[in-house]
């Protein structure tokens, strides 16, 4: 049995070895497209709970939730994406994802309409993204994944859950908002 | 042993010698000197000098060195603590925390002992030790007497080494008192090759040293082994007689091997020499007693007891910060699951079961508190920084001015001490700068010509209150008024109230004073001393009186870590709302709140403008039907929050939002409420300050307009 399992363990270090370039991304649902973020950024996945607004910020921040005593916030990437807000059904879910920021971990909640599979996908397979006729941001895109002869778009974490250009963001949709009631009056 | 970690310490230590130094030093160019003082003085100086030569930083050594003998002098009664020596000393301090700051920089220490404060020392040690020299006639035995020969026995314990002291680190050190002439290491205690531990330290010397320092001195040497090792120096003349002194806890084998030590350098113990032969047997015969011996060493009472112990170390155990911050967090967990449990329990509606909640809800509060107050500090520790400043910016401006401490035992946590100390001494230059004239101004005006600057703190219902006051001339609200006009912070016929008047203080950009030194005046500042307090979560308040005086009001929370709140509905949000910031709660009369989210209502008798925070926040749900009002204050003035439903009160532990909410003002933190979900806390002064300036941004625009028209009209 013991020799078995020495055996065993030799074998997966054999085919580690041939696939190390190999990297696995987690495949998740947004507003009707697939998208795929290295799974070694994903610290969780939770079933969709009610979320805690935080006002006077834009819509593309959700809320913030409750996570073992941590208030996470809580990123609609649908909406960061520039499309229409995520709805909520059986199958949404949050991904808790790690990001660096400043040298300091922060973890960040995005909300997506259903979590499907995790992929091991080749890094032959993974093509640049195009410069153009992409459907967001392209350097949200780190690059174009052959999956089953469709591609599917693997995300940048960095880029799109950037702390800085998230908070600046908001910074200017407060001032805006003054403006806009400013003009009202 | 890491040394790093020993340079830390050694680091810390000399800070905190250099700063009682400073202390004492301004103590006394108020009082008398006491010899206590003195003594601490000297002790500073010579702790870091000898913990310098420890670690080879020759230049301090040097510097120090410099500096103790003119202490020593004091301390003798052949100098008398002048002003011109206190601030000559006073420089000192500061040179050496200089050296200090560049420890790593031996170039840029060689640099900075070229300075001309060395000459001024000299300059005072020189005449008094020629007077002193003259004394020595009928000086006691620790005087030094010129050069003398000692004979020093150093039995190192053998965890010298372990506990980071290099004996070779003490014969450096040495040098610089005299000149070795004989060293005879005794060697007894050497074990076999294969019993020999690299950590130990068998290493044991007799020794005839020639040098000018007193008995005292020398001993000072060895100040850091002094308590497990067994160290004695006599005069060469007194050795015999102090012979069954020196062995009475060696074994024979050590005695003998001691003995021999003597005999090479010229020395006779008084007991016959004949025991002393075979010293290569006795080498062997050692080794089973070391331990015994070893143990008996340490309760012997050795000559160089000088100083009485420090007993007040033992009473604090220094931690680190991070981790009583690890402990408050969990704690708050604590507090939050503990709030969880009693919600479940009232659900369940098991008395027993209650019971037992609320009696770990309380024991929760006690530990609670207990912990707070570990991190509580007394706000002396920023108080103690300002004696030497106003000391300074009062010579620089050529004013009298006298500065009065009190309450410096109020505590306070010490994140916030650590913020506090900037904006505090910003508000301290400024009173000594603006705030007290120039002493003819102040005969003039029927004044003593000293002027006194308070520094007050104490506490105050759940919070804690600073006051820094002068008895200046006041701030003159006529001139603030007029410059705030003419900045176009203010309409020119408004009518502002005096406190608002003095806030106006606080805007950037804002200074009245005609002239600029380099203390203050260039505006630059009082908005920040405004924004740090701020993010403290206090307020600052200005009272003033023409030709009385100004004080300023600090008022902060206990502790950034949890808060009580007041927890309220809006629409589907619930938001806690910090409890010392609210007054009371009243019901909405139905018609006050009419559209617009700003409004007024009149609270018997008073205006109280009212926030709708359905509104405001725009939270954009459907009133309730019946509305509250949460009457806050903020500063001096009050205002009303409108809500939908009162929930009470709820004790929180603040949890930050995070860098990515970070523009967002009015909220202050989140907290995690007892059924998990996470509520907001609204932090009152921004919420007001942020709708406040909106407002005025608004009518700014308007204001704008008119004298846009107004200008055109000129030309």
């Amino acid at each position: 049995m013991g020799a078995l399992t020495i055996r065993r363990g030799r074998d997966a270090a054999q085919v580690e070895e041939v696939h190390e370039d190999v990297l696995q991304y987690l495949t998740f649902q947004l507003s009707g497209e697939t998208y795929a973020i290295g799974i070694l950024s994903i610290k969780e996945i939770l079933e969709y709970t009610t979320l805690t607004q935080v006002p006077l910020m834009p819509a593309f921040i959700r809320g913030v939730m409750n996570l073992r005593g941590a208030v996470v916030p809580v990123i609609d990437l649908a909406v960061r994406f520039g499309r229409n807000e995520t709805g909520v059904s059986r199958r949404t879910c949050v991904v808790i994802i790690e990001v660096a920021n400043e040298e300091m971990q922060q973890y960040i909640g995005i909300l997506v309409d259903a979590v499907h599979e995790v992929l091991a996908i080749r890094a032959v397979d993974i093509e640049p993204p195009p410069q153009f006729g992409s459907r967001i941001r392209v350097d949200f895109i780190s690059g174009m994944a052959r999956v089953d002869n469709r591609f599917v778009v693997l995300l940048d974490v960095e880029k799109v859950l950037s702390v800085e250009e998230m908070a600046t963001l908001s910074a200017m949709n407060g001032s805006e908002m003054a403006d806009l009631r400013e003009a009202e009056v | 042993m890491n040394l790093d970690a020993a340079k830390q310490t050694f680091l810390e230590e000399a800070r905190e010698l250099l700063e009682d130094m400073e202390r004492i030093l301004l103590d006394v160019e108020a009082t008398d000197t006491t010899d206590e003082q003195l003594n601490a003085l000297f002790r500073a100086m010579h702790t870091i000098k000898g913990s310098a030569g420890l670690f080879g930083m020759d230049e301090i050594v040097h510097f120090t060195h410099e500096a103790e003998n003119v202490v020593d002098l004091l301390r003798g009664g052949h100098l008398a603590l002048g002003e011109d020596l206190s601030g000559l000393l006073l420089r000192c301090h500061d040179h050496v925390k200089a050296m200090l700051a560049v420890v790593d920089d031996k170039a840029m220490q060689q640099e900075m002992l070229k300075t001309s404060l060395l000459d001024e020392l000299r300059h005072y040690a020189q005449p008094a030790a020629a007077a002193e020299a003259a004394n020595t006639g009928h000086a006691s035995v620790p005087e030094p007497g010129g050069l003398r020969d000692w004979v020093m026995s150093l039995r190192f314990n053998d965890d010298v080494l372990r506990n980071g002291m290099d004996p070779s680190a003490f014969f450096r050190y040495l040098r610089l008192l005299g000149e070795f002439l004989i060293v005879q290491p005794v060697l007894c205690r050497l074990p076999q090759a294969e019993r020999f531990d690299p950590e130990s330290c068998y290493l044991r010397f007799e020794l005839l040293f020639s040098s000018d320092a007193s008995q005292q001195m020398l001993l000072d040497v060895f100040e850091f082994v002094r308590e497990d090792s067994q160290i004695h120096i006599f005069p060469v003349s007194e050795a015999a007689a102090h012979w069954p002194q020196l062995i009475a806890h060696a074994d024979e084998a050590e005695q003998a091997a001691v003995r021999q030590a003597w005999h090479a350098l010229g020395l006779s113990p008084d007991a016959p020499a004949s025991v002393a032969t075979a010293p290569e047997p006795a080498v062997a015969v050692a080794k089973p007693a070391d331990k015994a011996t070893d143990k008996a060493d340490k309760p012997a009472a050795s000559v160089a007891e000088a100083k009485a112990p420090r007993g007040s170390e033992s009473r604090f155990i220094k931690v680190e910060a991070a981790k009583l911050d690890s402990l408050i967090n969990l704690i708050g967990e604590l507090v939050i699951a503990g709030a969880a449990a009693n919600l479940m329990a009232r659900r369940s509606a098991q008395s027993a079961l209650v019971e037992s909640t609320i009696a770990i809800a309380n024991l929760i509060e006690q530990i609670r508190a207990g912990t707070l107050s570990m991190r509580m500090v007394q706000i002396g520790d920023i108080f103690s920084r300002f004696p030497r400043v106003v000391r300074d910016v009062s010579k620089e401006l050529g004013k009298s001015i006298q500065l009065n401490v009190s309450g410096a035992d109020t505590e306070l946590d010490k994140s916030m001490v650590d913020k506090l100390g900037d904006p505090l001494m910003h508000i301290v230059r400024n009173a000594m700068d603006h705030g007290i004239e120039s002493s003819e101004a102040r005969l003039a005006a029927g004044k003593p010509a000293e002027g006194n600057v308070w520094l007050n703190a104490y506490h105050e219902s759940g919070s804690v209150v600073i006051e820094v006051a002068d008895d200046g001339a006041g701030l003159r609200k006529e001139k603030i008024l007029a410059k705030a006009v003419a900045n176009g912070l203010v309409a020119a016929d408004s009518v502002v109230p005096d406190g608002d008047i003095y806030k106006l203080i606080f805007e950037p950009g804002f200074s009245t004073a005609e002239q600029v030194t380099n203390i203050s005046g260039r505006g630059v500042g009082m908005d920040v001393v405004r924004r740090s307090i701020e993010q403290l979560r206090g307020t600052i308040d200005i009272d003033s009186a023409p030709g009385e005086g100004t004080t300023f009001r600090i008022r902060l929370p206990l502790t950034l870590a949890i808060i009580d709140g007041f927890l309220v509905s809006v629409g589907n949000a619930t938001f806690v709302i910090p409890l010392e910031t609210v007054i009371e709660c009243i019901e909405l009369p139905p018609d006050a709140l009419q559209g617009d989210a700003h409004n007024c209502l009149n609270l018997r008798g008073e205006v109280l403008p009212l926030l709708g925070l359905n509104r405001f926040l725009e939270l954009g749900q459907p009133h309730a039907k019946r509305q509250n009002v949460v009457v806050v204050r903020y500063g001096d003035s009050k205002a009303g929050l409108v809500v939908d439903e009162l929930l009470g009160e709820f004790q929180t532990v603040i949890k930050p939002l995070g860098n990515l909410f970070r523009h967002l003002r009015a909220m202050s933190g989140s907290t995690i409420l007892g059924s998990g979900e996470v509520a907001l806390i609204l932090d009152v002064p921004s919420l007001i300050h942020f709708a406040t300036s909106q407002e005025a941004e608004r009518f700014a625009s308007h204001a704008e307009h008119a004298q846009q028209r107004g200008g055109h009209g000129n030309h």
